[in-house]
């Protein structure tokens, strides 16, 4: 699902003594099928514009394209709408509720009047796409889980819904690395798999650069930068100027290429780890004849 | 959706207001709370109404933002217009059909309750809007400091006060969040029969007091980290003290107190 921002302000409190512009004149495209990495400060308007992408806020200004509806500051999402977004909070186990995990999951396509039947594998599925036992894990209770076990339940109650577009703002905050992997690796695999449209918020550059295949960057309610991740990469200056910083394989191609003789440099394309191990090792392996 | 509700929340500032004392501002509103019950003819009134309309301006607040904390109370204003109007009765009749009239006393008392209701809701607001949680809850033990001696835990119930007051912007903010949170799943609260819309609330309550019972525990762990052991020995960093201003507050008491004394009927 493609989705376009035209001009889109958000101020909050309007006509408050706490007014504040969280938005500011956005203007973006995101192709159908990306994955995109939301990079910036906290308070630079992350949260403040992915909740416009399914309806929460509405613009104060401007006007949201998903595919072909449209949202405009008088003219809010309808809420059947709403499924093909499906948008996983920050701490999203906070918002658990049901007595068993499998009748949390099931709340959302429950909501949308999906058939009983239907639910069930959907919840089977999903609660399997997060990495979780279904047949163990269902009728226990979701609050007598781990912290990494709530959280793995919360966006399989998102999954369920089956959106076409993913949003995630910061899944991974508060996790331990194996976690934080299993985690987004699943998200990663259902995204490639159902071709959806994934943003990914975070904090970390070294997940950015492992999962999206764009970034935008985000100060001050505005988005500051956007591109492919070896062009957002390569200013490295600019990223500091905004208290980020590269990702660690970057800052290691580039202090490599300054021993490294011209013709030898790596290419900026290898901000992946995998990709710059597997390039490494290739250059460094003796040719085998001779 | 909720951060549209501003009830009394403190907006910091340098008025008169502001700097007052919390402790004279708070006897100033038992007393002010007081004239208004004695009020009970038009210019009493009206000397009560241009009063706290020239308090509303020594706020330096905006009168729009002032006047939007009579939004929750507004419902119950209508109420008792409507209750009084038709049924006092007493002095001319103003419009009659078959049984039903409307007369004078009525049409009265239906004007000076609500204006008695939005006058002290406005007041009391003025007081939230202008004196930080912290002074406000100072302010009161210290006032009633003296029961303190009759075996009152007053430190405990100025704690317990200011924790609630310090906590309902987070829980409003946590409440906002959940909402969303299930509206993105898909709940829908405005719609469906009464039963549906009821339940539909049980997905908000429940996150609602666990995460309000996880702060508590975080809290008292904080507190007990932090060496707190009750009000008994604790010094201050800032100490509440009277001013020029304080003494203008009681000045202005005792002189709409004899205007209203010499006005009521």
């Amino acid at each position: 699902m493609q989705i376009t921002f035209d001009q889109v302000s958000h101020i909050y409190g309007k006509g408050t003594p706490f007014e504040r512009v969280a938005l500011q004149d956005i203007s973006l495209t995101i192709p159908s099928g990306s994955f995109v990495g939301i990079i910036g400060q906290t308070g630079s308007g992350k949260s403040t514009l992915i909740q416009h992408l399914n309806g929460l806020l509405a613009p104060s200004s401007g006007r949201i394209l998903l595919e072909d509806v449209v949202i405009t500051p008088s003219k809010r999402l309808p809420h059947a709408q709403r499924r093909d977004i499906g948008l996983v909070f920050q701490y999203p186990e906070h918002q658990l509720f049901e007595e068993t995990v499998a009748k949390d999951v099931a709340y959302g396509p429950l909501n949308f009047d999906l058939p009983e039947a239907m639910v069930e594998s959907r919840v089977r599925e999903s609660l399997e796409v997060v990495g979780l036992d279904y047949e163990s894990i269902k009728d226990r209770s979701p609050f007598h889980l781990s912290g990494g076990q709530m959280r793995r339940v919360a966006i399989a109650g998102v999954l369920a819904m089956q959106p076409k577009v993913l949003v995630l703002d910061e899944p991974t905050a508060g996790l331990d690395p194996a976690g934080r992997k299993a985690i987004l690796e699943g998200i990663h695999r259902i995204h490639v798999e159902q071709g959806l449209t994934t943003l990914l918020v975070t904090h970390s550059m070294e997940e950015a650069a492992r999962y999206a295949d764009y970034l935008l960057v985000m100060a001050g309610g505005q988005v500051v930068l956007q591109g492919k991740p070896d062009e957002i990469f390569m200013q490295g200056e600019r990223l500091r100027a905004l208290s980020l910083d590269v990702p660690e394989t970057v800052a290691f191609v580039s202090s490599l290429n300054q021993l490294l003789p011209g013709e030898a440099n790596l290419q900026s394309s290898l901000y992946r780890e995998e990709d710059l191990i597997a390039h490494l090792l290739e250059r460094l392996s003796v040719p085998k004849e001779g | 959706m909720l951060q549209n509700i501003a009830i009394g929340q403190y907006v910091p500032g340098k008025s008169f207001l502001h700097r007052s004392d919390p402790r004279s501002k708070l006897l100033f509103i038992i007393l002010f709370a007081t004239l208004v019950f004695l009020a009970n003819n038009a210019i009493s009134y009206a000397i009560l109404v241009g009063f706290t309309l020239l308090t509303a301006v020594l706020s330096r607040l905006s009168l729009s933002y002032i006047l939007k904390s009579l939004k929750p109370v507004w419902i119950l204003i209508v109420f008792t217009v409507i209750l009084h109007i038709f049924i006092t009765k007493g002095g001319a009749v103003y419009y009659q059909l078959g049984w039903f009239t409307i007369e004078e006393n009525g049409v009265r008392q239906a004007i000076f309750i609500s204006l008695r209701l939005s006058l002290l809701v406005l007041m009391s607001s003025l007081l939230t809007l202008t004196t930080s949680p912290i002074d406000l809850t100072e302010g009161l033990e210290r006032l009633l400091g003296p029961f303190g001696r009759v075996g009152v835990p007053v430190h405990d119930i100025a704690l317990m006060m200011s924790i609630a007051l310090r906590f309902i912007p987070t829980l409003m903010e946590e409440t906002d969040k959940i909402i969303k949170a299930q509206t993105a799943r898909g709940a829908n609260f405005t719609s469906g029969s009464l039963v549906r819309r009821a339940k539909s609330l049980i997905p908000i309550a429940i996150p609602l007091f666990i995460s309000a019972f996880r702060r508590a525990e975080e809290l008292a762990l904080a507190m007990e980290a932090r060496g707190y052991r009750g009000g008994v020995g604790r010094t201050r960093l800032n100490k509440l003290s009277f001013s020029w201003r304080d003494a203008s507050v009681a000045i202005v008491g005792v002189v709409l107190t004899l205007v209203i004394g010499w006005w009521r009927a």
